[in-house]
């Protein structure tokens, strides 16, 4: 779930102006609320809230965040849910070998938190693969989540395929 | 009906893609015709050690089943280059589907040029000179008025490149595509049947699914090329193949794509447009995902403003199926001329 706080001009029409991105971008909006007993200078603060596809969720957020500023609509505050902040991702090479508890304490270093690990190997030496699903700041991107596991990667020579 | 209009046009290279397009080009004339009022008239057929050039059209009969007829046809004219002889040629449209070097685009990227520079409309099945020098290219073409144009070189008759016209109006955010039947066999099968990328891959070998050098298959550099052909033109980026981070397939294992399955995902060759960057690599792919395709198929996902995600899937390989993709860009010239 996507929270969005704006400052809406009190004239007709500001409200399509503000609803239009979010939809035309995917969203699928939950609520509206407009806090009329604040009006500060001819704006309102309105708060909503909405869904975005977890695949597209940073892509559409940019576009719906550059398509408010075109509208003249004063962006206040945009949080994620951090339900929506999980990757999900296989790490294949020496991943015993390369010390499977420092991978892990690395990624808690930076507040990744491992949510889940499923590990197949045939001896512990031997190339093997884990599955891990992750839950990530929100602060963190996607590609800042990738950029560090592929550190890691890089480091401890592992071959990472992510969702 | 007024009539018909004449198009004079050459091919260059007479392999599995170019014979394809003249079956198809003997089969179809009588449509054009009735349906886009135009008649093709074969001028040249250019061959490695020679051409066929017949300024009154070339009788296909008896023509394409065997190469020695052409050599000793009276038309034929041994050991004579294309490069050196397109400005000589009254011709409106030179068809290119030469084998070509990946590394350097060569010869195709040479014949696609010397058209251009001679005024003639170009049609290419060669992804390479359009993932090396597709600025070049283009530029080029802008600058002397002349169309170019090379659906075949991504996913073959799947309308990838020329859906960009029905999306004028849209906006392309992101593509996700499977664009090597290949890697998405070779994969496909390590997925329903636990067995090991060689074994896969030997398998596939042996279909035909697979060259006998895979490499520019499994590495993902054919995928990369494709998807710069794709970003350049669809999303209107100015990409290389150098800018493209890619990996291939050759590291997965039967035990990362079991552990796929747990979470239910299957691991898939993605070719990706986002952000301004380009990746190819493998990806996990949720099962119900459209993308999770099977065998040879290939698949491009793309992400639109106003219509949401479009899925355009098909075969992509093939002689008859980049014939068929000539032929769609040859009606699409002849209706803007």
């Amino acid at each position: 779930m996507i929270y969005l706080e704006v400052k809406l001009p009190d004239i007709p029409g500001s409200l399509i102006e503000l609803i239009k991105p979010i939809s035309q971008n995917g969203g699928n909006i939950h609520g509206i609320l407009h806090h009329h007993d604040k009006k500060i200078n001819n704006t309102i603060p309105v708060d909503i809230w909405f869904e975005l596809s977890e695949e597209l969720i940073e892509i559409s957020l940019e576009n719906i965040k550059k398509d408010l500023i075109k509208n003249n609509i004063q962006l206040v505050k945009i949080s994620v849910d951090s339900k929506n902040k999980i990757l999900t991702f296989i790490l294949t090479g020496h991943v015993f070998d390369s010390d499977i508890t420092d991978t892990i304490k690395r990624f808690d270093s930076k507040n990744i938190k491992v949510l889940e690990l499923h590990a197949k190997f045939t001896e512990v030496d031997e190339i093997s693969s884990v599955l891990m699903k992750v839950e990530f700041p929100e602060v963190m991107t996607k590609f800042e989540l990738t950029n560090e596991i592929e550190k890691i990667c890089k480091e401890k020579n592992l071959f990472l395929i992510r969702s | 009906m007024c009539k018909a209009m004449e198009v004079k046009i050459c091919l260059i290279g007479m392999g599995n893609v170019g014979k394809s397009f003249l079956k198809l080009l003997k089969e179809k004339g009588d449509n054009f015709r009735i349906n886009f009022n135009f008649v093709c008239k074969l001028v040249a057929i250019f061959e490695h050690d020679g051409a066929l050039i017949n300024n009154d059209g070339i009788d296909l009969d008896n023509l394409l089943d065997d190469n020695a007829k052409m050599r000793n046809n009276q038309y034929w004219i041994p050991k004579v280059k294309a490069q050196d002889l397109i400005s000589t040629l009254d011709i409106d449209i030179c068809i290119e589907t030469t084998p070509t070097n990946p590394n350097t685009g060569e010869p195709a990227l040479s014949h696609i040029i010397e058209a251009l520079r001679n005024n003639i409309d170009v049609i290419s099945s060669n992804k390479a000179p359009f993932y090396l020098q597709y600025g070049k290219i283009k530029n080029l073409a802008e600058n002397m008025d002349r169309l170019v144009k090379f659906e075949a070189t991504v996913a073959s008759c799947v309308p990838v490149i020329s859906i960009k016209e029905s999306l004028s109006g849209n906006t392309i955010s992101r593509i996700r595509a499977i664009l090597n039947g290949t890697t998405n066999y070779v994969l496909s099968r390590m997925a329903t049947e636990g067995i090991s990328f060689s074994v896969a891959l030997k398998e596939a070998q042996e279909l035909g699914y697979a060259e006998t050098d895979p490499t520019l298959d499994i590495s993902g550099y054919d995928t990369a090329g494709k998807l710069v052909i794709l970003s350049n033109e669809l999303l209107g980026w100015s990409k290389s193949i150098e800018d493209v981070k890619i990996k291939g397939i050759t590291k997965i294992t039967p035990h990362a794509l079991e552990l796929a399955k747990l979470d239910d995902y299957v691991i898939k060759h993605l070719a990706i447009a986002e952000d301004n960057k380009l990746v190819v690599e493998p990806r996990l792919v949720k099962k119900d995902s459209p993308l999770n395709i099977q065998g040879t198929l290939n698949i491009i996902e793309l992400q639109t403003k106003f219509a949401g995600s479009l899925i355009l899937m098909g075969k992509g390989a093939g002689g008859f199926e980049a014939a068929a993709a000539i032929l769609n860009d040859l009606i699409s010239i002849v209706k803007k001329r």
